[in-house]
């Protein structure tokens, strides 16, 4: 299977349009600026302050003044501007951030995602999770499939705090691609190569429905 | 023409006393006001209620005034990248209020803008709507979030004059814009200081107006030592 962050990260570039304004969460999320097809033109928007971010700096070229929300260096492309918080959660709870890529503990059947704080664990924040799943227009949730001790992630019902409710629009993970509709819920769209429709009826807990044209054997290495 | 604001950091920093509420500008390190930080470890004062995005970075920033025992409680976005805050939190030293970053923003922002609050559906459905109003406008749930006001305010800029106008530079502009409008005392710390007149009125992201005192930031602290516009000031 290879490193199934990776795959992830593949798959979810390939969700990308042209044109598009996109917010990549920390950790996972962010690689998938790697792997934005060709042809395809997205605008990256970090929440702590800039739009139009570009590649890494080289070494020795970084700058403590330009990072991205993780605190990584970035650089911007021509075009990319810097702004202030105010200013740029009213881009993100506004509606002109077309889509966010997000990382999640939980997600579930209604679309509720739980990412922030696990009961009886460390606090760390919600950051700007809660205003980027309320304002984006597509919440891509991009997961490992299950937890370390192997329980779906993707859950009937969330037991953890919720970041959103009803927000989640697109799961992504090394084994699957799932896709959410007012009037169906969740749509098994897409099987990974080396799973088959069982092995995902068996580590999915929420309920779904498997699409018409589903793909089998997605995911491909090309 | 405007007044001179530029004191030294001891008279500045005066203004804070023991119990107050304070603003702090920064994001993990970009833009942190370390240099008021630092001196405020030196004061003796406590039971401090600080509004800020984040606690610093690892083991440097407001995480520092945490560990001194200054600090009664937090209102942040995300204290993850400082590991102190948790443990601080779980011996009980410390109060912290977990709020969603754009609302945090908000609340600074419309403290300093005169509004008795906002709005915002962020956290409709989740913790953040415990113990808040809600409001529907055209069908649509809202969260009432009262807006804040401190008592002192402690940001960063990468250009400041004598009247306090500020320039910030790249993702260090974050939370030091709204903290700056919401306290009776703000302070800035600039990292090159010019005469009123030199900076481009068109180009200045935080007015005067809003600044009470202006101090030298510490230039160790910079990641552009020299700034090619200020060699002027300095040689007069």
């Amino acid at each position: 299977m290879g490193n199934a962050k990776q795959t992830i990260a593949r798959r979810a570039g390939g969700e990308l349009k042209d044109g598009q304004i996109i917010n990549l969460g920390i950790g996972l999320p962010t690689l998938i600026a790697d792997y934005v097809p060709e042809g395809v033109d997205v605008v990256i928007q970090t929440e702590n302050g800039g739009i139009g971010v570009g590649p890494a700096p080289a070494p020795g070229c970084e700058d403590r003044d330009r990072a991205n929300a993780g605190n990584q260096p970035i650089t911007l492309v021509p075009g990319g501007s810097y702004f202030d918080s105010v200013m740029s959660f009213a881009m993100i709870r506004g509606g002109h951030v077309d889509s966010t890529f997000l990382g999640t503990l939980q997600v579930d059947e209604e679309g509720n995602i739980a990412n922030w704080v696990v009961p009886g664990g460390l606090l760390a924040g919600m950051g700007g999770a809660m205003d980027l799943v309320t304002g984006a227009k597509i919440v891509h949730i991009v997961t490992e499939h299950c937890a370390r001790d192997g329980s779906s992630k993707l859950m009937k019902k969330c037991t953890f705090p919720l970041t959103g409710a009803k927000e989640a629009d697109v799961i992504i993970t090394e084994r699957a691609l799932f896709r959410r509709f007012p009037e169906t819920g969740w749509i098994l769209d897409e099987v990974a190569v080396g799973y088959s429709l069982d092995d995902i009826a068996d580590c999915t807990e929420m309920a779904y429905t498997v699409a018409d044209g589903v793909r089998l054997d997605a995911y491909g290495g090309e | 023409m405007p007044k001179n604001k530029v004191v030294p950091i001891e008279e500045a920093m005066s203004h804070i006393k023991s119990g107050m509420s304070i603003a702090i500008g920064g994001f993990i390190g970009q833009g942190d006001p370390l240099t008021l930080i630092d001196h405020l470890k030196t004061m003796d004062v406590g039971d401090l209620t600080i509004y800020e995005n984040d606690a610093g970075y690892r083991d440097r920033g407001q995480v520092e005034l945490v560990n001194q025992g200054k600090v009664k409680k937090i209102v942040a976005s995300h204290v993850g990248t400082t590991p102190d805050i948790a443990k601080a939190m779980n011996e009980g030293r410390l109060e912290v209020e977990a709020t969603p970053q754009g609302t945090l923003a908000e609340m600074l922002r419309s403290g300093g803008a005169g509004l008795g609050g906002f709005l915002t559906p962020t956290g409709i459905g989740t913790v953040a709507e415990e113990g808040k109003q809600i409001i529907e406008v055209d069908g649509k749930p809202y969260i009432l979030v009262p807006a804040v006001r401190c008592d002192i305010a402690l940001v960063r800029a990468h250009r400041g004059d004598t009247w306090g106008n500020l320039i910030f530079r790249g993702t260090s502009r974050n939370f030091n814009v709204p903290a700056a409008m919401c306290a009776d005392y703000v302070i800035a710390e600039v990292e090159n200081l010019y005469t009123m007149g030199e900076l481009d009125p068109e180009a200045i992201h935080t007015s005067g107006i809003f600044v009470d005192a202006v101090v030298r930031a510490n230039v160790s602290y910079c990641t552009v030592r020299e700034d090619p516009l200020e060699t002027a000031v300095r040689s007069k």
